[in-house]
This record gives C-alpha cells, sequence and structure tokens, in this order.
C-alpha cells in the first residue's frame, strides 16, 4: 500500500534524504507512511500482548531502516520494500516479549520471600497487604517490592475488560485515545523518536568544528580562512591547519586499525 | 583450540533449521574460545540475543553482543560496523570468535548486492585473527541466497558438521561478477579541480550548498572526494576534471585522472592494515556507491551520495 500523500518523486526524494540522514525527511516519510504501518500493525497476528502503539514504533524502526537500505534505482516500489523490513521488526518485538523474563537467582528468593510474606498476612488478617506491610515483613524496600511485582504483571490487552466483569461495559481500548480513529498523527509523530544519524563532526573539538562549518557553509554562511582565523584570533594559515588537521583526525577515526598482535 | 596464525580470517557459515540448532552450534563455539582467552562476539536480532545471553549462562558476561537489527543498510558501511567491533575487542583479546546472523532480506533485486558482501568479507578481515561464522535461518531462505552462502564460504556448518564447499569461489573473481558495470551518465557538467586541495573542496562545497545538501552529507561529502582526489594525485598523475550532477536522484561527482586506473574489484572493501591505502575504505563508508572505470577522457572514480 503506497503512500497517497506523496508522489512518487516526493517518495524517491524523502528515501534519499532519509538515508543521508536527514532529520526532516526521515519525519516526513514516517508521516507518510504512518497510516500503512498502523494497518499492518492493527492486522499483525500475535500470540502474545503487546501494546499497538509498540509494534507501531517497532515499525517505524523498520521503515527507517528499510530506507537507509533502499536503492532507489531498482524496480521494487519502496513500500513493498520496506514492509518485509516493517513486519519484521515487528516480529522481533513480539519474539522478545513472548520470551519469559529471566530472572536472577537474587530475583527469585526475593519474590518467594514476598509470597511468603502475602500467605502469612492474608491468613493473620484475613485481606490483602499493603507495600508498606510487606517492606515490614520482608526487610525489601517498597521499590525492590515494586520491580518484583512488575516481573508478574502481564500488560493489559486493548480487549480486556475495565472492571474484570465477563460482561465489560467498556474495556481498556475504549479508555485511550485512538491516534489513527481521531487522526492524532502528530502526537504519535512526536512519540516515535527518530533518531538522528550521528553528524561526523561530533567527532571534532569545538575549534575544529567552528573552522569546518564556517569554511564550508554548514548551517551559517560561507566564510574565507582570513576571516574565520580573525573571528577566532589566528592567522588564516593557523585556520588552514586547524582544517587540515580535523579532516585528518576524521580520517584516522574511520579507518582505524584492529590492534593485531605479532606473536598470534 | 587456541586459534593460530592459520585461523586468521576464518570465514564459515552456519545454516540453521531451528533455533535450538542454533543454540547447539554457537554456545560450544563460543565456549571453547571463551575457555583459551579469546573474545567472543554474539551478532544477532534483539530475541537472538535475548537467547543467547540465556543459553550461555554465566559467560554471558564475558561475551559482547551486538544487534544487528539496523547494521545492514550497505555492505561497506556493515564491514566498517563489524570492523569496529572487532577493533575494540582485540585491543582487549588477542582472538576472538564472532556469530553473526546475517539479514539477507527477500528482495531478489538486492540479493547480488549481498552475496558480493558475503564474498569481500572473505577478504576485508583476512588479516585478522577472528573466526567468523555468518548464520543462516535455513527455514523459508530463499535457494538463492543458499547457494550464495556455499559460493561464499570455504567451509559451511550444516547438519551436525563442517563440509567444505566445493562451491567456493575466489572472492575477487565472484565480486568483479557480481559488480555492475558502471553506466554512462549524461548531463554532469565540469566545474573543475582548482590549484589543490584546498580549492577543490571550496569549489565542491559551494556546488553542495547550492544542491541543498544537508550539512551532514556536505562533511561526508567533502571528506570522501578528498580521498578520491588524493588517491588521483598519488597514483593516477593528477586530477584531470571533476564533473558533477545528479542521476537516478542522487548527487553525484567525477573525479577523471590521468592513470592507467586499476581493476580491482576489492578497492575500498579492505579493512585497514599495513600496506593497504585507506582513502578508499573511507570514502566508501560515507558515500551511497563508489565506481571505478576507463573513460576515453582518463581513469573515472564516481561518487554517488
Amino acid at each position: 500500500m503506497p503512500s497517497d500523500r506523496l508522489t512518487p518523486r516526493q517518495e524517491h526524494d524523502l528515501v534519499i534524504g532519509a538515508e543521508a540522514g536527514d532529520a526532516d525527511a526521515s519525519r516526513k516519510l514516517v508521516e507518510a507512511f504512518l497510516p500503512a504501518i498502523v494497518g499492518v500493525a492493527a492486522h499483525f497476528p500475535t500470540a502474545v500482548r503487546v501494546e499497538r502503539q509498540e509494534l507501531v514504533q517497532e515499525g517505524v524502526a523498520g521503515l527507517l531502516f528499510a530506507a537507509r537500505r533502499y536503492d532507489t534505482s531498482l524496480e521494487t516500489p519502496f513500500w513493498a520494500y520496506a514492509s518485509f523490513w516493517v513486519r519484521k521488526s515487528m516480529q522481533e518485538l513480539v519474539a522478545e516479549l513472548a520470551r519469559p523474563v529471566a530472572l536472577s537467582d537474587r530475583a527469585v528468593r526475593g519474590l518467594a520471600l514476598l509470597g511468603r510474606a502475602r500467605s502469612e498476612y492474608l491468613q493473620a488478617h484475613g485481606s490483602e497487604p499493603t507495600d508498606g506491610e510487606l517492606s515490614r515483613a520482608t526487610g525489601l524496600t517498597r521499590t525492590q517490592i515494586e520491580s518484583l511485582q512488575a516481573t508478574q504483571r502481564r500488560p493489559r490487552a486493548l480487549e480486556e475488560p475495565l472492571d474484570g466483569a465477563a460482561e465489560a461495559v467498556a474495556t481498556v481500548g475504549d479508555t485511550i485515545v485512538d491516534p489513527v480513529a481521531e487522526r492524532e498523527y502528530e502526537q504519535v509523530l512526536d512519540e516515535i523518536e527518530i533518531d538522528e544519524v550521528r553528524d561526523l563532526a561530533d567527532e571534532l573539538d569545538a575549534r575544529e568544528r567552528r573552522v569546518l562549518r564556517a569554511h564550508y557553509g554548514l548551517g551559517e554562511p560561507v566564510q574565507t580562512l582570513s576571516q574565520i582565523g580573525g573571528r577566532l584570533g589566528l592567522t588564516a594559515e593557523r585556520a588552514r591547519q586547524i582544517e587540515v588537521g580535523a579532516l585528518q583526525k576524521l580520517r584516522e577515526r574511520i579507518s582505524r586499525a584492529a590492534p593485531v598482535r605479532a606473536n598470534v | 583450540m587456541e586459534m593460530s596464525s592459520e585461523d586468521r580470517g576464518r570465514h564459515g557459515a552456519l545454516l540453521y533449521e531451528s533455533q535450538d540448532a542454533y543454540r547447539e552450534f554457537a554456545v560450544p563455539f563460543l565456549s571453547e574460545g571463551l575457555e583459551v582467552g579469546e573474545g567472543a562476539i554474539v551478532a544477532h536480532t534483539r530475541p537472538g540475543l535475548a537467547m543467547m545471553r540465556e543459553a550461555l549462562g554465566s559467560d554471558a558476561a564475558h561475551v559482547t553482543f551486538v544487534d544487528v537489527s539496523s547494521a545492514y543498510t550497505r555492505p561497506a558501511r556493515t564491514l566498517a560496523s563489524y570492523h569496529q567491533v572487532y577493533v575494540e575487542q582485540l585491543g582487549k583479546s588477542p582472538s576472538l570468535r564472532v556469530v553473526a546472523d546475517v539479514q539477507f532480506g527477500l528482495d531478489p533485486a538486492e540479493w547480488d548486492l549481498w552475496t558480493a558482501y558475503e564474498a569481500v568479507f572473505n577478504r576485508s578481515f583476512e588479516h585478522l585473527p577472528a573466526w567468523v561464522v555468518c548464520t543462516y535461518n535455513a527455514n523459508g531462505t530463499p535457494d538463492p541466497i543458499i547457494d550464495g552462502v556455499w559460493r561464499t564460504h570455504p567451509e559451511v556448518h550444516a547438519g551436525d558438521a563442517w563440509h567444505t564447499s566445493d562451491r567456493f569461489e575466489d572472492p575477487d573473481e565472484l565480486l568483479g561478477e557480481l559488480t555492475p558495470e558502471p553506466r554512462p551518465l549524461s548531463g554532469l557538467r565540469s566545474i573543475g579541480f582548482g590549484r589543490d586541495l584546498e580549492e577543490f573542496r571550496d569549489g565542491l562545497a559551494r556546488v553542495l550548498a547550492a544542491e541543498k545538501v544537508s550539512d551532514t552529507t556536505v562533511l561526508d561529502m567533502l571528506l570522501a572526494a578528498t580521498e578520491i582526489a588524493e588517491n588521483a594525485i598519488e597514483h593516477g598523475g593528477g586530477v584531470a576534471d571533476v564533473r558533477v550532477g545528479h542521476a537516478d536522484g542522487r548527487f553525484v561527482c567525477e573525479v577523471v585522472d590521468r592513470g592507467e586506473g586499476f581493476d580491482d574489484p576489492t578497492a575500498g572493501y579492505l579493512a585497514p592494515r599495513l600496506g593497504v591505502g585507506r582513502g578508499l575504505w573511507v570514502a566508501r563508508q560515507l558515500t551511497w556507491r563508489l565506481e571505478f572505470f576507463a573513460a576515453p577522457d582518463g581513469f573515472t572514480a564516481r561518487i554517488w551520495l
């Protein structure tokens, strides 16, 4: 299902922009294909309970991965290509959630201690203990008790009745604003973090960044090395040396060799 | 068995048909290495990493886990990502063992690209004391991909045993066969080189700014183009021309030199080591694609952004 919000040319340009690390292009691409991703999530087969929002977020990650991999010169339409990676991302989330929580020995002992304390309190008082009473009985802090109880808590499904009754008049799903139904894509988009590609310039110190950005007009007007040197209190030649050094630093960072020991 | 000098750049494949089979291979393989002081790396998706953390038990504390969910974007970048991990690990141990689940994708249009990646992998890390096993879930994987596994790995573990692959092909030859011939591009315009590298970068930066290329990409391109131009100066008798334009929606830059050029499909894919230049390794990571070809007006390096 292609995006009906974009022309083929627009889609093409956004994919290339997203691949190059353009955050704006990434966001627009996600915005355009979010209905398709939501559609995949809505019908995604899963034997475990998983929040639809989580599936959509994974689907977005899959879409952006596809954009970084997709060759626009090939004939496969982008969504036909990307939908595989969208579904794969969702599958991996479901597979991850289907795994039982692996508890440490210490956590297992903590849960056993909690279980015994709860049982003893119930027998003695005929009611459920509060977290404070459990804390006093076991010596565990309330934070520890909450963490241990969370490992036993299953995520609530959209279909689950609110009051536990067999015939509920409302479900958990009814209380959650449906971003699709209310077309609140903006809210969904805001909650989905689009990781910006790390800027190569982040590897440099502040002065090196200033020189490169100013000399090549990266986010600011282009300046000559003389102008740059003047603003930094340096000669043009010194500014040039800083630039050459910065480029060399980046080169070495990218091309660092492995420390192979000679006696292996 | 401690790794010997013969084990440098050992590259095998595991074809598994169940998660149990994967575990039954991977856990002993890594544990044996850990016992003799080797490093261990597991590269997999998040569910796979979780499975291996459990299966390795206390050994897991000594293993580096790498999430490959977003790693397999372009071959050169994938090689660089793995190289980064190997560099870090080899700083802590004299040798290492790796199991890496390959994210091939099911679009036939890109199978040649990733088969070529596996072919050049044999050469990229041949100098490293590393035994890397690429793992493939044989269930549901198309036959051409499985065939590619046998063509690109000298040894394949299938069933319960290692098999020497009689279909293994010379990596350089296979890479050359799978690399498409560069097609002629029209519409590129000459911008010249200038007097030196600095003028070359200045001119290219102005073009990129006019094209409204993002700042991050501008720096990547300037660095890559500098590497290409330096190569042209050092090995190609100097830069004869620089041409820029667009093709397939991408910015393209061609650097033409006066030399005879080279015919090496592995150029830029070999991880940094003594005796091998690093410029093209850098350039490949920063760009979408590099192409090298002889043209009527000189040997040409074409950069796709």
